[in-house]
């Protein structure tokens, strides 16, 4: 739920709530006060009455007028003064009318009668009426006014967040620009803009120099792997070594090697990232894949892999080393991890290349494209697939496996 | 690198520094200059660019660091004849500067020879006693390699790379290599030629007559 519309539940709710408690107590209060009005005007009759009977030693004519009526009823006793409510017809009205009436004894020449005052409590109803309106009214101009101010005001004061927030939607750390803020009156937002620019300032910096961290470290590493690799190769010239020499150097040369790979890898990741390859053409990748086929043919006929390749036309935009070394990386990984005789398929789509190769059981999909994944049997970077992934996701493709049919299928949609 | 080189029958000289490099080309003409970008003192662009303002007709291997296509370029723009990134084999140095001297002495018409072997490297035939064998692509880029390296140890890992420019496991491309070498060497006798491939255990190989 937006914070809006839970500040405008909340705020509405309690108003209401609010409004119907006061409305509820003045319901109460007034009618209390008006009955204690009409009780005093029945007293004030009460005494009319008796000065009446005190002047003129006989008793006032009965009267009904308006929503005033009098009786009298003679009684063999006093009785005590009474307040009751009780409904009344009224003739005029033709209708049952809440009334109050006030019962008190007077005496007449040694006669007691019952004296009846009853006025209707009619215009006491009004007044209610009328207040519950007037609440009610109020109740729903007020819920109107804080869902207008909630919809309209409380929105604008919210705008410069929404301004930083879609900004920050918009980040991208490979080609950062500054987070746009809107100046505001408002502390909070003030704030949180500067935090937000500083730690996005921060953020930038950090992957710069994290990135040419990489770039230097592989190109630092080069120069003496050079020196490590031509001294061995003087080495082994000497006629005196033995055997065991000899292997303890072939060790030697292949871990220099794969030293050297894992840093030209790092180094070419490092360049995709850092946007090194932004020279794009057309390119062809079936004569790319048939190239690298080719290329690759010692390895195929070494495993007596079979290589169907079922590529027709198909043409991507982007930059061709990354574009053969994509290939190259998928294919490779696809021999690499066949069985002797295996058949490796190459396959197109509508903007699709897949390779698949025969396998046993399915490989943990989510990390095989993590740099330095491996499986146990791979003795290679762990990094072919990070860089095909990582060529994918420079140019928006999607690179897929999947496991089916007891065969893994490495797809790239352009 | 030198000392590998001196072993052939070639005169090398050191530059240390950017200094020492830009009194030697003023000094001496020399057949192939293996130059390092990043020099002491100064670049090696710079050394390249003094060269080709001064008409010398060196022949000039680029060595840097850096793999990438712009240097590469540019280097050759400014008239390198080849470029190495680090690292190398020097067995692959010395390959490339053989292939600049031909180019440079025979004045385009390249033409090796070894004993009874004749290779021409232009129209990429190889001939024993007059005798044409037909090699496949890598088989002959194998034989120009270990002829470019006679009577030296050229191990297995400078023969991968120098033939293939993918990245294959070490595994696999031991046994590559070896059926290579089995399929060359039996190519070669057929026609009655010596057999001048020894190998090392499998780590190395040699090519040589004695």
């Amino acid at each position: 739920m937006k914070l809006q519309a839970q500040y405008n539940k909340i705020s509405i709710a309690s108003s209401i709530l609010v409004l119907l408690i006061a409305g509820a107590g003045y319901y109460f209060l007034l009618q209390y006060v008006l009955k204690e009005q009409l009780d005093e005007s029945l007293r004030v009759e009460q005494v009319e009455i008796q000065d009446f009977i005190n002047t003129k030693d006989s008793l006032p004519p009965a009267t009904t007028y308006k929503d005033q009526r009098i009786e009298f009823k003679k009684t063999g006793k006093a009785v005590p003064q009474s307040f009751k409510t009780l409904i009344l017809y009224n003739a005029d009205e033709k209708e049952n009318e809440l009334s109050r009436q006030l019962d008190f004894t007077v005496e007449v020449n040694g006669q007691y009668y019952i004296s009846s005052v009853t006025k209707s409590q009619e215009a006491t109803k009004e007044i209610i009426g009328v207040i519950l309106l007037i609440t009610f009214g109020l109740i729903i101009l007020l819920s109107g006014l804080l869902f207008f101010a909630n919809r309209f005001l409380v929105k604008r004061m919210w705008r410069p967040f929404q301004t930083t927030l879609s900004s920050i939607k918009n980040f991208d750390l490979n080609a950062p620009s500054a987070i746009k803020t809107e100046k505001t009156a408002i502390h909070e937002f003030n704030e949180l803009n500067e935090n937000i620019s500083m730690m996005t300032e921060k953020v930038v910096k950090d992957y710069l120099s994290l990135k040419n961290f990489t770039d230097h470290a592989s190109h630092e590493m080069q120069t003496p792997l050079a020196v490590v690799n031509s001294k061995l190769d003087i080495l082994i010239q000497d006629p005196a070594l033995s055997e065991k020499n000899l292997r303890d150097l072939q060790s030697i040369y292949n871990a220099v090697d794969k030293m050297s790979k894992l840093s030209q890898s790092l180094l070419l990741l490092a360049r995709i990232e850092n946007n090194q390859f932004s020279e794009k053409q057309e390119v062809n990748i079936p004569v790319i894949a048939k190239n690298i086929v080719q290329e690759l043919d010692e390895w195929v006929s070494e495993k007596s892999l079979t290589v169907n390749n079922k590529i027709s036309e198909l043409k991507v935009d982007m930059n061709t080393l990354l574009a053969n070394t994509l290939i190259t990386n998928m294919i490779i990984n696809a021999i690499k991890h066949s069985s002797r005789q295996d058949t490796i398929q190459l396959s197109s789509g509508k903007n699709k290349f897949t390779i698949s190769n025969p396998g046993t059981q399915p490989l943990t999909g989510d990390r095989i494209f993590d740099r330095f994944w491996k499986s146990e049997y791979s003795d290679g970077t762990g990094l072919g697939l990070a860089i095909a992934k990582q060529i994918c996701d420079h140019y928006g493709f999607l690179l897929e496996y999947e496991f089916r049919e007891g065969a893994h299928y490495f797809s790239v949609l352009f | 690198m030198a000392s590998y080189l001196k072993n052939e029958d070639y005169t090398c000289e050191v530059a240390l520094n950017f200094k020492q490099a830009l009194d030697k080309i003023e000094t001496s003409d020399y057949e192939c200059i293996a130059l390092d970008i990043t020099l002491p003192g100064g670049s090696g662009m710079q050394l390249l660019k003094e060269l080709k303002n001064n008409k010398k007709a060196d022949g000039v291997i680029i060595i840097s660091a850096k793999n990438s296509i712009d240097d590469r370029i540019s280097g050759l723009r400014l008239g390198a004849d080849d470029y190495l990134v680090k690292p190398f084999h020097l067995s692959e140095l010395a390959a490339r500067i053989n292939a600049i001297i031909r180019r440079k002495m025979y004045n385009g018409n390249n033409i090796i020879r070894f004993n009874e072997i004749f290779i021409d490297t232009l129209a990429k035939e190889v001939m024993v006693k007059d005798d044409r064998i037909d090699l496949t692509r890598k088989e002959y880029e194998l034989l120009v390699y270990l002829l470019s390296n006679q009577r030296r140890v050229i191990s297995k890992n400078a023969l991968i790379s120098h033939l293939w420019s993918q990245e294959m496991g070490t595994g696999e491309s031991a046994d590559i290599i070896y059926t290579h070498i089995k399929n060359l060497r039996k190519k070669l006798n057929e026609k009655g030629c010596g057999d001048y491939i020894r190998s090392l255990y499998g780590m190395g190989y040699k090519l040589t007559d004695q």
